[in-house]
């Protein structure tokens, strides 16, 4: 009786280690088409994997060790279960009351922890790199919240699974719904970029400028799971968004909209998210300067989540 | 003097406020061992120290032991971007000692090749500019084009990198008609991506990264003697190319126009190389058209010549990519030298850094240091480096010094 929440977690825990870096091999392959390049072969990531995973392990005398050792495996650890909770709540068809915060919590978590991770490394560029990421953090974590806080205001719910209930029920995409709802989807998307650091807005670990800054001590298995826990949790926020907004098994009916098949639809969405907002921003656009993207985290974004909640409160 | 150096150290990295960052001699924004110490504020860059010598070859002191054409071969390695700069500075010099006149055929292609590393040099660095802030795409889209480049120096000397295409009293390899078509037909194409390329460069995200950062007033340009596309992009208006002509640009004069902008920000250093680029394709046009007939080299052997050539000294200029290069001869007369001095256009422009560097933030300093384009392998010849000291050793010490060993 006990093994089934064991096997379980387990077998979502493997899920999301296998589809993160897949789609972060897609990603790579993808943008090194849009360069002009062959790239990396899809299994990639898989290979880069166990490769660091192989290596030396080296700790700088100027870090202190126990957390620079712990803090890859939490942060790892946080940004899976992060996509797991989803995951598995979707399959079960159940979910904890709540669950929506824990999920936002453990995305914010993994950076967080890289940001203690890099600062006890000792090094100036991880210095730097915090103070970046810090700004960072204050700018695109408020629309995050905010759309999710609107989504839930709106299903009258924090549970997870209320809200795909929800969809199912009206049998309609959340983010077609309401204006409301569209305009909080769009400040979602927004910031997106942010929240999986990458090309305009990866200033905290730019490795032209500061060598990737919180990363840069850190080499072999710990850098091995810091990158998992970058990919996971680009999952995670990616399937987020495809399922609280753009639930698309909801317009099949509801009998069609469970099971392995409605995953799959959403994975597939999860993908195309990715593609789209990840993938394509971090190849046509220059690293913006940090400076430049507080002020535009919190010039479109910002207002535009504040903007879903005024509609939301006028009742549109 | 030890302990003082030690104490403002210590006092800077105590600091709360303050903190010393070393960028460079690695650092994978940089292609090559600049080491620049910064110490910033925040994200505010209070000091720069340029530190120079991490890629001194002694390749001078070399020269001195070899007879002159193996050191036409020595100095096309000082640098590997502008190679071919340095071999016709050096023949130049070497030609005008002797009395030699090499056949027009030889000077048209000389420049050729000459601005077809132009070309190569200032798409190597408008990709690095793109790669500094961050813009991958554009990096791989401008390295992929500067490949077709390279090609064409492989079909027309054999090689991509380092051409050896001068001999004294001539060039190697000649262009075939076939060649000639090949060339024509790779410039339209490159013009076209240029101007693409131009397009990209206004995008409001690269010019966000590099418009009004890394400012150098032209008072400050001309107080520092800085050469070259970074003067130029300061209102400096200086080009050897004009003022004092070599191989067949006084020919030319009318096919080129000197590039100026008058901003002096990173930008603009970065506008002026691109439209040096169309310069250097309508130059190398105009030379296909007017390419003359006849022999490429003058028919004796390259070792009469070398004996040819009386004790003598002379000073030779060109502009190489990165602005005037000065070459000082001064031949013994038995087929060597008794001395060379290399003036590279780095020693000017990347003293010109800290006065662009001081006021930046810390996101702009890889971006600024690329702007001018400094070649550290060209430049590093004679200073040597005692731990944290520099010291500048004149000839006379360095001289004695080898004695000595």
């Amino acid at each position: 009786m006990n093994s089934i929440p064991v096997i379980t977690t387990l077998i979502a825990f493997l899920t999301v280690f296998f589809i993160s870096l897949f789609f972060e091999g897609v990603d790579r392959k993808v943008h090194a088409r849009m360069q002009r390049r062959i790239g990396p072969p899809i299994i990639q990531p898989f290979y880069d994997f166990i490769k660091l995973f192989n290596k030396e392990r080296i700790i700088p005398i100027t870090a202190s060790s126990e957390i620079f050792t712990a803090v890859p495996i939490i942060a790892a650890a946080s940004s899976i279960l992060a996509a797991a909770i989803p995951l598995t709540s979707l399959m079960v068809g159940e979910s904890l009351v709540g669950d929506l915060i824990l999920i936002l919590y453990l995305l914010a978590m993994s950076s967080v922890l890289l940001m203690v991770g890099g600062s006890s490394s000792g090094n100036p560029y991880g210095a730097v790199g915090f103070s970046r990421n810090m700004t960072m953090l204050i700018a695109y974590e408020v629309p995050l919240f905010i759309s999710i806080v609107v989504v839930s205001i709106n299903c009258n719910s924090l549970a997870y699974c209320e809200i795909v209930q929800t969809q199912i029920r009206t049998g309609n995409l959340l983010a077609l719904s309401r204006l409301s709802m569209a305009v909080s989807a769009i400040a979602f998307l927004f910031s997106l970029p942010a929240a999986a650091e990458v090309v305009p807005f990866d200033i905290s670990e730019a490795k032209t400028e500061i060598v990737h800054g919180l990363l840069v001590e850190y080499s072999g298995p710990y850098l091995a799971l810091f990158k998992l826990a970058k990919a996971s949790s680009k999952f995670a926020l990616t399937f987020l968004a495809s399922t609280v907004f753009f639930y698309l098994p909801a317009l099949f009916g509801e009998g069609a909209s469970k099971g392995l098949g409605a995953l799959c639809i959403c994975l597939g969405i999860a993908l195309i998210l990715w593609m789209l907002i990840i993938t394509f921003t971090r190849t046509i656009f220059a690293r913006l300067k940090i400076g430049q993207a507080l002020k535009f985290y919190w010039l479109i974004p910002l207002s535009t989540s504040v903007f879903s909640v005024a509609l939301l409160i006028i009742g549109l | 003097m030890k302990n003082k150096f030690e104490e403002k150290d210590k006092e800077i990295e105590l600091g709360y406020k303050r903190l010393r960052i070393p960028f460079g001699p690695v650092h994978p924004a940089l292609k090559e061992p600049v080491s620049l110490r910064v110490t910033v504020r925040k994200e505010e860059v209070l000091q720069v120290e340029v530190r120079l010598g991490h890629v001194h070859r002694g390749i001078e002191a070399l020269a001195e032991d070899r007879n002159l054409v193996q050191t036409l071969y020595l100095v096309e390695r000082i640098c590997g971007i502008c190679s071919h700069s340095h071999t016709t500075c050096f023949t130049q010099a070497v030609e005008e000692i002797g009395g030699i006149t090499p056949p027009e055929r030889a000077l048209y292609l000389r420049t050729l090749i000459f601005e077809l590393e132009r070309i190569h040099s200032h798409l190597f660095l408008l990709g690095i500019v793109a790669y500094e802030v961050g813009f991958d795409t554009l990096f791989m889209f401008i390295w992929h084009l500067r490949e077709s480049v390279l090609d064409l120096f492989e079909k027309i000397t054999g090689n991509r990198v380092h051409h050896s295409m001068n001999k004294i009293g001539g060039v190697r390899w000649d262009l075939t008609s076939k060649l000639t078509e090949e060339v024509s037909n790779s410039l339209n194409k490159l013009e076209k991506s240029i101007k693409h390329i131009h397009e990209v460069f206004q995008d409001k995200t690269v010019e966000k990264r590099i418009r009004g950062v890394g400012l150098l007033s032209l008072d400050k340009a001309e107080d520092l003697g800085v050469v070259g596309p970074t003067a130029r992009g300061s209102g400096v208006d200086i080009d050897v190319r004009r003022d004092y002509p070599y191989a067949v640009y006084k020919e030319l004069k009318g096919k080129f126009t000197v590039v100026m902008k008058k901003d002096g920000d990173a930008y603009a250093r970065t506008e002026v190389r691109i439209f040096e680029l169309f310069e250097s394709v309508n130059l190398i046009r105009a030379i296909l058209d007017e390419l003359p007939n006849g022999p490429i080299s003058i028919e004796n052997s390259a070792i009469r010549l070398m004996r040819m050539v009386p004790e003598g000294e002379t000073v030779s200029m060109v502009e190489a990519p990165r602005g005037e290069l000065l070459y000082f001869v001064k031949t013994d007369g038995r087929g060597g030298l008794q001395r060379l001095k290399v003036r590279t256009p780095t020693i000017p422009n990347v003293i010109a850094l800290e006065p662009m560097l001081v006021g930046c933030e810390i996101a702009d300093i890889p971006v600024v240091t690329a702007s001018v384009d400094p070649c550290m392998a060209c430049a590093d010849r004679i200073t040597v480096i005692d731990n944290e000291r520099e010291r500048l050793i004149n000839w006379e010490k360095l001289r004695r010094r080898r004695k000595m060993q």
